[in-house]
């Protein structure tokens, strides 16, 4: 605790309190204080939905909170109207996509808004321009050719030359200490490239304050001064880093409270003999190393790994989406042909995406168009497609999933989060899948239809249907799965049963996890 | 001295690869190789060297407006149209043998003055009213087109003031001068693209119109300024055409959209936006000429022409275009 006092004395650079975000059916942030001080690297954590994102993009203008003041080091009340605001205060944000126009040279994109200082006679000139760029540049230890487009270069000088662009625009508004949040700054990059990224920051630490977000804890805790954790939108508590260690963090960051039977654990269902899956010695290069593993009829298994393991590729590679390089999949003894999700779709194989919106269903169509999608040919009367077989079919699968649609020929895009995901369930229900990727079903959907979403997977598993799920918490896997493969680093490090009543801990699974 | 030469060679070769005009060059020079020995070295006579220049003038200026569009990332169908009404304009007031007007060489301002109107709408409904560009201006030239033909009555005025004519005809030292106006407005908007914080903005907004907008550019009056100069040149051209002719007639301006959009493509303007300048649209217009001129010199039929230009669009979008990076093509 004495770290923290120590970092009382320092001044703070930006104060935000009470700060309330509302979206349409979630409370994403609910009176959050966040402060920055002078010369520090704060790491900000949690999970999936807790708000992370939101503050930072409250930070940088991107977003407006309902509620909330934001101050300046001055101590003056300041509003954050767009990131070009924001930039003027030193507040910027490298994203974890890269915010540089990608047909522009560096020097272009570093400059891009600001040219006029390089203006001499009308005309900008190149030259003093590439002084400048080579010089700001020189700041993160990057040599590159100033002219090359964006496009052409690694994600780690992309990532250099956001940060030199942020520290350079500070400089140009005159700010002695600039804020620079860092999302996700280390999944594009390799081991080495982080190793330079954390020791850059360290020597920013200097002239800059670092907000730094980042699914790997061990490397928040190594890196960061400070950890403030949030949990649901809620602040739930912050430390000298120095104090933290990864497993007390998690274990914050996850709490420890909920309801008994929150994932429906009541209804688990133990598993079929029948394999309906059967992954064999297939691997991807550079994301994730050979592995072998069955799915039963019935039966859930979760995926765990932090975001770089490797689980979404193994996903990808079932759904036909990817192609693998090595190894073969069998849905009921039968070999898939690989990279095709046409064919994955014809043997059975369904896919809830992340992205719902757009890759889950078609959000222009109508719900009943969604929900039939996939089984038009059985709704045929005489070769046409029968509008009477057409309602009927729809209206079973949407009383059954309890979707909440005012009709059945209401536009997806008009339902709520949760009655979208109901309706790509139901869509995978009505066409009889044997087996069912299951990808953060649950993200951004209130807590509400959450549980009917936990009872539709209930039902899907006592109806027989295979599942490979990855979940937004490792609470929810815990919760749901009969049985669970931890990835780490491209490799399946440990598979761990979880039966009723003799779950796991969270903190058992972490262990492996990082 | 080698080693400076290969230096020489090395910087030339760097130049071209990242100005992106090399494939252009080299497409250029095998067309006329090609023609040059199919029609046994007629083609390179300095007659037809100069035929194909004046040809290619009209086209480029025409290019260098419209590519422009297509580098924001959006594009301009307007151009019949606005040929059209601005040829109605210089039939009405240029000095002829049915109306009483004769503005003289105020028609030059005219005409570029209405071009750049009609520009202007294109923008303001493309940028404000957030119609789709491929919907507002294709409405657009419809619209001018059928106003041309209302007031011309489709008549057509021939001209008696033969001031600009002779110069659009004439040349300086053999070279037309419809080539070297081209040439003259190649290099200026070669020089804003380059070299002036506007032309750095077009790129932006076709590169990512997203983050150019974050970064604080206002994107609403680049494309209403972008769209002013297209119809502004397009304006031009209308002159051009209609004096070179000595006559107006606004069914003049038909026929211009495809070769104008096939020579930004042929150029290596890619329609995904952000890549390609005015040096391409000037290259690929006289590509596309000397592609023509060669096949007319071989006494290709008509038709197979137009098949041939038709395939040598295709084949140009093919190749500018990085489809990896396109998610799905509509």
């Amino acid at each position: 605790m004495r770290n923290l006092n120590n970092m009382s004395m320092k001044e703070t650079v930006i104060t935000l309190r009470g700060i309330t975000k509302i979206y349409p059916g979630v409370v994403a942030l609910d009176s959050v204080d966040f402060a920055v001080y002078e010369n520090e690297v704060v790491g900000l954590v949690g999970e999936n939905g807790a708000g992370k994102s939101t503050l930072v993009k409250i930070m940088i203008g991107f977003e407006q909170s309902e509620a909330g003041t934001i101050t300046s080091s001055t101590g003056e009340h300041i509003t954050l109207k767009d990131p070009v605001t924001a930039i003027r205060y030193g507040i910027g944000m490298v994203f974890q996509d890269s915010s540089l126009v990608p047909n522009l040279s560096i020097m272009e994109n570093l400059f891009l808004c600001h040219e006029l200082g390089f203006q001499k006679f009308g005309f900008l000139s190149k030259r003093s321009m590439r002084d400048a760029a080579r010089s700001v540049l020189e700041e993160v230890k990057i040599r590159v050719d100033v002219d090359t487009p964006i496009s052409e270069v690694s994600p780690a000088v992309r990532q250099m030359v956001e940060i030199a662009r942020l520290l350079w625009l500070s400089k140009l508004y005159k700010q002695k200490n600039p804020i620079l949040i860092l999302d996700e700054p280390t999944t594009v990059l390799n081991d080495s490239e982080r190793e330079t990224l954390f020791t850059i920051l360290q020597d920013l630490k200097q002239q800059a304050s670092v907000v730094l977000i980042s699914h790997r804890l061990q490397e928040v805790v190594e890196n960061s001064d400070r950890i403030v954790i949030l949990r649901d939108g809620k602040n739930v508590t912050e430390m000298a880093a120095s104090d933290a260690s990864i497993s007390e963090t998690e274990q914050l960051m996850v709490g420890h409270t909920f309801s008994a039977d929150r994932y429906r654990e009541g209804d688990q269902t133990s598993p079929g003999e029948e394999v309906i899956l059967k992954v064999q010695n297939l691997s991807k290069k550079r994301v994730f190393e050979p592995i072998d593993f069955t799915v039963r009829k019935g039966e859930i298994v979760s995926l765990v790994g932090l975001v770089g393991s490797g689980k979404e590729g193994v996903c990808k590679c079932i759904t036909g989406q990817e192609k693998p390089d090595t190894g073969s999949i069998f849905l009921d003894g039968k070999k898939l042909s690989s990279g095709s999700p046409s064919n994955a779709v014809g043997a059975g194989v369904g896919h809830i995406p992340i992205d719902r919106r757009n890759e889950g269903l078609a959000a222009a169509m109508t719900v009943a168009e969604n929900v039939n999608l996939l089984v038009l040919k059985s709704l045929r009367f005489a070769g046409l497609i029968s509008p009477y077989l057409e309602r009927k079919n729809a209206k079973r699968w949407i009383e059954e999933c309890l979707i909440k649609t005012p009709s059945l020929t209401t536009m997806c895009a008009n339902l709520s989060g949760g009655n979208q995901q109901k309706t790509v369930i139901a869509k995978w229900l009505s066409s009889h899948v044997k087996l069912l990727v299951l990808d953060h079903p649950t993200r951004g959907v209130d807590v509400g239809a959450k549980e009917e979403i936990y009872k539709l997977i209930r039902k899907l598993a006592k109806d027989g249907i295979g599942m490979v799920i990855m979940c937004d918490t490792l609470e929810e896997d815990i919760g749901l799965s009969n049985r669970m493969l931890v990835m780490k680093d491209g490799r399946l490090v440990k598979e761990l049963d979880c039966p009723l009543n003799e779950k796991p801990s969270p903190s058992d699974i972490i262990d492996f996890i990082v | 001295m080698r080693k400076r030469i290969l230096s020489s060679l090395v910087t030339v070769g760097r130049w071209f690869r990242r100005t992106g005009v090399a494939g252009q060059i080299l497409s250029l020079v095998i067309v006329i190789g090609v023609f040059a020995i199919g029609t046994k070295g007629k083609y390179l006579a300095l007659a037809n060297l100069q035929v194909i220049l004046s040809l290619a003038g009209i086209p480029a200026i025409l290019a260098i407006g419209l590519h422009q569009t297509i580098v924001l990332g959006a594009i301009d169908l307007s151009v019949e149209g606005v040929v059209g009404l601005c040829i109605v304009f210089v039939g009405i007031l240029m000095r002829n043998q049915y109306g009483p007007y004769d503005v003289g060489l105020w028609i030059i301002p005219i005409t570029l003055g209405v071009g750049g109107a009609a520009g202007v709408v294109s923008g303001l409904v493309n940028a404000k009213l957030k119609i789709p560009s491929f919907i507002s201006t294709l409405g657009m030239s419809w619209t001018l087109y059928g106003i041309a033909i209302y007031i011309s009555k489709a008549t057509t005025v021939p001209l008696l003031d033969h001031r600009i004519q002779s110069v659009v005809n004439g040349n300086i030292s053999g070279i037309p001068n419809i080539a070297i106006i081209a040439l003259v407005l190649l290099i200026i908007v070669q020089l804003v693209q380059d070299r002036t914080q506007f032309g750095r903005y077009i790129y932006a907004i076709g590169g990512d119109e997203l983050l150019a907008k974050q970064a604080g550019i206002k994107i609403d009056r680049i494309k209403i300024i972008v769209f002013t100069i297209a119809g502004i040149l397009y304006g031009l051209s209308a002159l051009f055409l209609s004096t070179r002719l000595g006559s107006a007639h606004p069914r003049t301006g038909t026929n211009l959209l495809f070769p104008t959009i096939t020579a930004s493509a042929v150029g290596g303007v890619a329609l995904t936006g952000g890549i390609g300048g005015a040096k391409n649209a000037v290259l690929g217009a006289l590509i596309v000429t000397a592609l023509n001129d060669g096949l007319i010199l071989m006494h290709v039929n008509p038709y197979v022409q137009e098949a041939v230009n038709g395939v040598v669009l295709v084949a140009a979008v093919a190749l500018t275009i990085d489809r990896k990076k396109l998610g799905f093509i509509k």
